[in-house]
């Protein structure tokens, strides 16, 4: 009995899963991916909401109370509202058609951190959209409208995973706007990706560090020497030189001193972490990649075919933690 | 709670207003509390929308419903019946109210709100009902619109006429169903209202009974002459038949009083052209229907009783339209069964034994029973007998006695009923017709309105070779009543509607407030005739003059080429709203440049200058910074500089076109400048 049913449940799952499968291509074929979409009558699809069901069934009582009270207004009102549900069909229509959705960016994220997702809605037309709801599978959603302006941005957040270039599916556009009566979507594919980094994984201290000589195979245990002490916290040091391990054990806020920070030059080599897989070195090298840039030191990254010379700054780290998610992907220009 | 869900402050307000509009015209029906707890409901509601009470707990929730059902069970003594159910409908409906918080709970209360507008039409569906009924939708469509608009915390105008804007475009389609939709019987018995105490004729008849009605200046029926409207005297429309004297009450006969031999009544010979026309009656609650005597109803559905009556089967619920033809002069049931005789002539055993005494010797004076029935005419004419609203009580067991030789002042009941005791205390037979007499002529429409003061009764003769004969014995005591009605028949006395001072039937005198009561009077019939009385009979005509032989395929193009007629407009004005960006040449290039750059992800925010749109661009893409510049440099030359030159909106347009900015590109140079 069991078996006979998990059997029926699996093959019910399969089914599911090609109908889903089939309708994952054909609405490929139909809206297929684009940087930013118009919504017209190829991507729109409209159909009685739950509400509108309750509704005709509402009206269904009504009919039957004018039929059995042979009332005529009664009859009126009941035919007026039937009606209404088919001119609504018309409004809702046009509460997302001539809307225009655009991708605009994709934050950039490190794995289990939501990344957040900006989109804007822009009409064509001018007509007042109300009650646009937008939303990924798995994102938070978003409710606009689009009344005194042409244009409003739409910031959905969403979990990443994967290291690598992450889309966020297709995003649901709806509404059921005026009456809640029908319900009009689309399913919008956005040529939107948000780039996740390498997850950061510590290692106690950097095995060994390539330094600038030519052969590059000589390694130096990397010293502290650049950090010689604390000295207490003064209104106008960098929150980034805090030491914030200290201050959570109960200690005073003390500043961690380096000395000529800027005048050495580190090396992250993908030979530091030998005998690593490549996630996991990718993984050790993000996280050096990450101190090195709180420390504020001059770091440079060497990858199989990829080298970056040694700086520091929010660009030079984007750059760097950007070689390390693509690593081996590929696919850089997104 | 998902966003989806919410109910914004607007919406909310709008419940509001349609829950006070909808219960308004259902408060005479009502008991008191049950707007109280309306009161209390939007009470309980707003202070939880201030955050200061919070949601109805469940136990809460349950004691209110089980004892709204307990306080409407004490109100009506009953749950069965349209007003109990009506009244419960509505006390769930502001129950409902107070625990409203999430969308879902706004769709069941809006749609509960339509389903109350179509109660009130079961009560009356008078044309202002019906006006306000629409206001009521109105209201009710705008909170559902109000529900999908969130983020609105201020009134906005849109919302109503958006709601109103539907509802216009949705009356076409709605009158064509309204006309095609077949109309059949109910499909089960429903509940009925109650007999509350309706004015109008009642199914026995007391000294005093017609005085009364005589105090209302109410509408009981309207009728529309086929031909010319007969003389004012001569509309008696007769609609019951009293047969029965017993303690001073005249009654008719039951369905079940009559024998099965006398239940179909001798058909009449009618020979000549009828009169025909067209009664539309207020709700009464009754089953007898008015007409010239001899009448038969053209409408299906309308039975004849044993005394020729009209009669529905079913008690007018609300306002009823039937057909008639009339024959005034042709003789009724020529051949008296036996059985009829005697109940025709049959009175108490005991009381009024002067009257008895009288008759019996006025009859035998007479030497005929036509004869007889004119000198007792005579008598009432030339003695010194008063027609009064205002006849006194009349008391003890022998009242007929007492009005006849005693008091001498009555209103036509008891004219009537002496008239038709004495001809039977002398063995004519003889009955009491109790309807209305007369009626006013709308001369607007050409229709006679029967009002509830019209009120008459009268008597039926039989006599040899003529059948069934009317009597009116207070047309021989007021002929005026009769010629001209009630007001003038009473204007010595002042007494006519002194109940009523405020009917505007009292303000006939003033010109311009009479042409409006007329005007308005005109209009309800219209009205009543095309939109109430509207039956599958009417259905049928009306589809047949306009399409000729019916069929489903006449009936499908009417509805898709209506829908079309309609739908289409409709939908050609929504989407051919104007552009956003109306403008000129010089507009649409920049514009085509901006999709450009937003194809590379670098859009332009609403109120970014051109020039800072090229700042930021240019530190984004330093690749194309020179294109950006000249761009942007040309754009704010042509747009601002004064006159638009076509040589400079060429190049412009040009150097627009050719710009084809390739992220690919644009990043690969990017890497290449670090």
């Amino acid at each position: 009995m069991d078996s006979v049913q998990t059997t029926v449940e699996r093959h019910r799952s399969s089914v599911r899963k090609w109908v889903r499968n089939r309708f994952g291509k054909w609405v490929n074929r139909r809206i297929p991916p684009a940087r930013e979409v118009t919504l017209d009558q190829r991507r729109i699809f409209i159909f009685p909401s739950r509400t509108g069901l309750f509704f005709g069934c509402s009206l269904l009582v009504m009919l039957v109370a004018a039929i059995n009270f042979e009332n005529n207004l009664s009859y009126a009102l009941t035919f007026l509202l039937a009606t209404l549900f088919v001119v609504a069909t018309l409004h809702t229509y046009a509460n997302l058609s001539g809307l225009t959705i655009r991708a605009v960016r994709a934050q950039a994220a490190f794995p289990g951190q939501q990344s957040e997702f900006l989109v804007m809605v822009e009409r064509s037309k001018q007509r007042d959209h109300y009650a646009l709801y937008l939303k990924w599978p798995g994102s938070s959603e978003a409710m606009v409208n689009l009344v005194d302006e042409d244009s409003v941005k739409v910031q959905l957040h969403m979990p990443v995973d994967k290291r690598g270039w992450f889309h966020p599916g297709r995003l649901l556009v709806e509404s059921t706007y005026p009456l809640g009566l029908l319900r009009c979507w689309t399913w919008i594919d956005l040529d939107l990706y948000a780039l996740v980094y390498p997850r950061p994984l510590s290692s106690a201290e950097l095995p060994g560090l390539a330094t600038d000589t030519p052969d590059g195979a000589a390694a130096m245990v990397m010293g502290n020497d650049d950090f010689y002490g604390f000295r207490d916290y003064r209104k106008g040091d960098s929150l980034r030189q805090a030491h914030w391990k200290g201050f959570a054990k109960g200690q005073a806020l003390q500043t961690k001193q380096y000395t000529a920070y800027a005048d050495r030059s580190v090396w992250l080599d993908w030979e530091l972490f030998a005998g690593m897989g490549v996630e996991q070195r990718l993984s050790h090298l993000c996280y050096w990649v990450l101190a090195f840039d709180e420390r504020r030191e001059e770091y440079g990254l060497r990858l199989p075919g990829v080298t970056i010379a040694p700086a520091v700054g929010e660009k030079h780290r984007e750059q760097v933690l950007k070689e390390l998610a693509l690593f081996g992907i590929g696919d850089k220009s997104r | 709670m998902n966003v989806q869900q919410q109910v914004p402050r607007n919406a909310l307000m709008w419940i509001i207003i349609s829950l006070f509009a909808l219960v308004a015209p259902h408060v005479s029906r009502l008991p008191v509390w049950v707007l109280a707890v309306y009161v209390v409901a939007v009470v309980w509601r707003l202070q939880v929308h201030r955050g200061r009470w919070s949601f109805p707990g469940r136990w809460v929730k349950v004691a209110m419903t089980v004892s709204g059902f307990i306080g409407i069970y004490a109100s009506y003594g009953t749950l069965v019946g349209l007003e109990p159910t009506v009244a419960l409908l509505l006390t769930a409906f502001a129950l409902k109210f107070i625990e409203l918080s999430q969308r879902k709970d706004a769709y069941v209360l809006l749609f509960l709100g339509y389903f109350i507008c179509i109660t009130e039409f079961l009560f009356s569906q008078d044309l202002l009902i019906t006006l306000y009924s629409v206001l009521n939708v109105l209201l009710v469509t705008t909170a559902l619109v109000a529900l999908h608009q969130p983020g609105q915390n201020q009134f906005n105008r849109g919302t109503i006429r958006l709601a109103g804007v539907m509802l216009l475009q949705a009356v076409p389609l709605m009158l064509v169903l309204f006309f095609v939709f077949p109309r059949f019987g109910p499909l089960w018995t429903v509940p009925l209202k109650s007999h509350t105490a309706k004015t109008g004729m009642s199914d026995f008849m007391k000294p005093g009974d017609v005085a009364s009605l005589s105090q209302s200046a109410d509408v009981a029926f309207r009728v529309k002459f086929d031909g010319e409207i007969p003389e004012k005297s001569s509309l008696y429309w007769r609609g019951l038949v009293f047969s029965r004297l017993e303690q001073d009450v005249w009654s008719g006969l039951g369905y079940y009083d009559v024998p099965l031999s006398e239940q179909r009544p001798e058909p009449v010979a009618t020979s000549g052209r009828p009169l025909r026309y067209t009664v539309i009656m207020e709700s009464t609650q009754q089953n007898w229907l008015y007409g010239l005597h001899y009448a038969e109803a053209r409408s299906a559905g309308v039975l004849q009783s044993s005394d020729y009556r009209m009669v529905s089967p079913a008690p007018l619920e609300t306002e009823y339209m039937y057909r008639v033809q009339s024959w005034t002069d042709v003789p009724v049931e020529l051949e008296l069964s036996d059985w009829r005789r005697r109940t025709e002539t049959k009175l108490p055993p005991q009381g009024n034994p002067r009257t008895r005494k009288l008759a019996r010797d006025m009859r035998a004076q007479a030497g005929s029973d036509e004869l007889f029935v004119q000198q007792v005419l005579d008598k009432f004419n030339l003695e010194e007998y008063v027609y009064t609203l205002r006849p006194g009580a009349l008391s003890g067991s022998n009242r007929i006695d007492q009005f006849l030789l005693e008091t001498r002042r009555g209103f036509c009941e008891h004219y009537a009923s002496a008239f038709v005791f004495m001809m039977r205390a002398a063995g004519v037979p003889a009955r009491v017709v109790a309807g209305y007499q007369g009626g006013e002529v709308n001369p607007l429409n050409r229709t006679v309105i029967v009002h509830q003061f019209d009120a008459h009764a009268w008597a039926e003769v039989w006599l040899e070779n003529q059948g069934w004969v009317r009597v009116d014995p207070t047309s021989a005591v007021s002929p005026l009543r009769i010629q001209m009605g009630l007001e003038e028949a009473m204007a010595s006395e002042g007494s006519f509607l002194a109940a009523a001072p405020l009917s505007p039937l009292r303000y006939r005198g003033i010109p311009l407030l009479n042409q409006l009561r007329l005007r308005y009077d005109a209009l309800t019939y219209r009205w009543q005739s095309w939109v109430v009385g509207f039956d599958s009979e009417q259905q049928f005509d009306l589809l047949h003059s306009m399409f000729g032989e019916i069929s489903t395929r006449i009936f499908a193009t009417l509805l898709l080429g209506s829908w079309a007629l309609v739908l289409v407009p409709v939908a050609i004005s929504l989407f051919m709203k104007r552009d956003t960006h109306p403008g000129s040449p010089l507009d649409k290039y920049y514009r085509m440049f901006c999709e450009r750059m937003a194809g590379l992800g670098l859009v332009r925010v609403p109120g970014e200058t051109p020039g800072q749109f090229a700042q930021r661009t240019m530190a984004e893409l330093p690749a194309f910074g020179e294109q950006l510049q000249h761009i942007t440099g040309l754009y704010n030359t042509l747009a601002y500089a004064g006159e638009m030159d076509k040589a400079g909106l060429a190049q412009f347009a040009r150097a627009v076109k050719r710009f084809k900015p390739n992220r690919r590109r644009a990043l690969v140079e990017e890497d290449n400048t670090i």
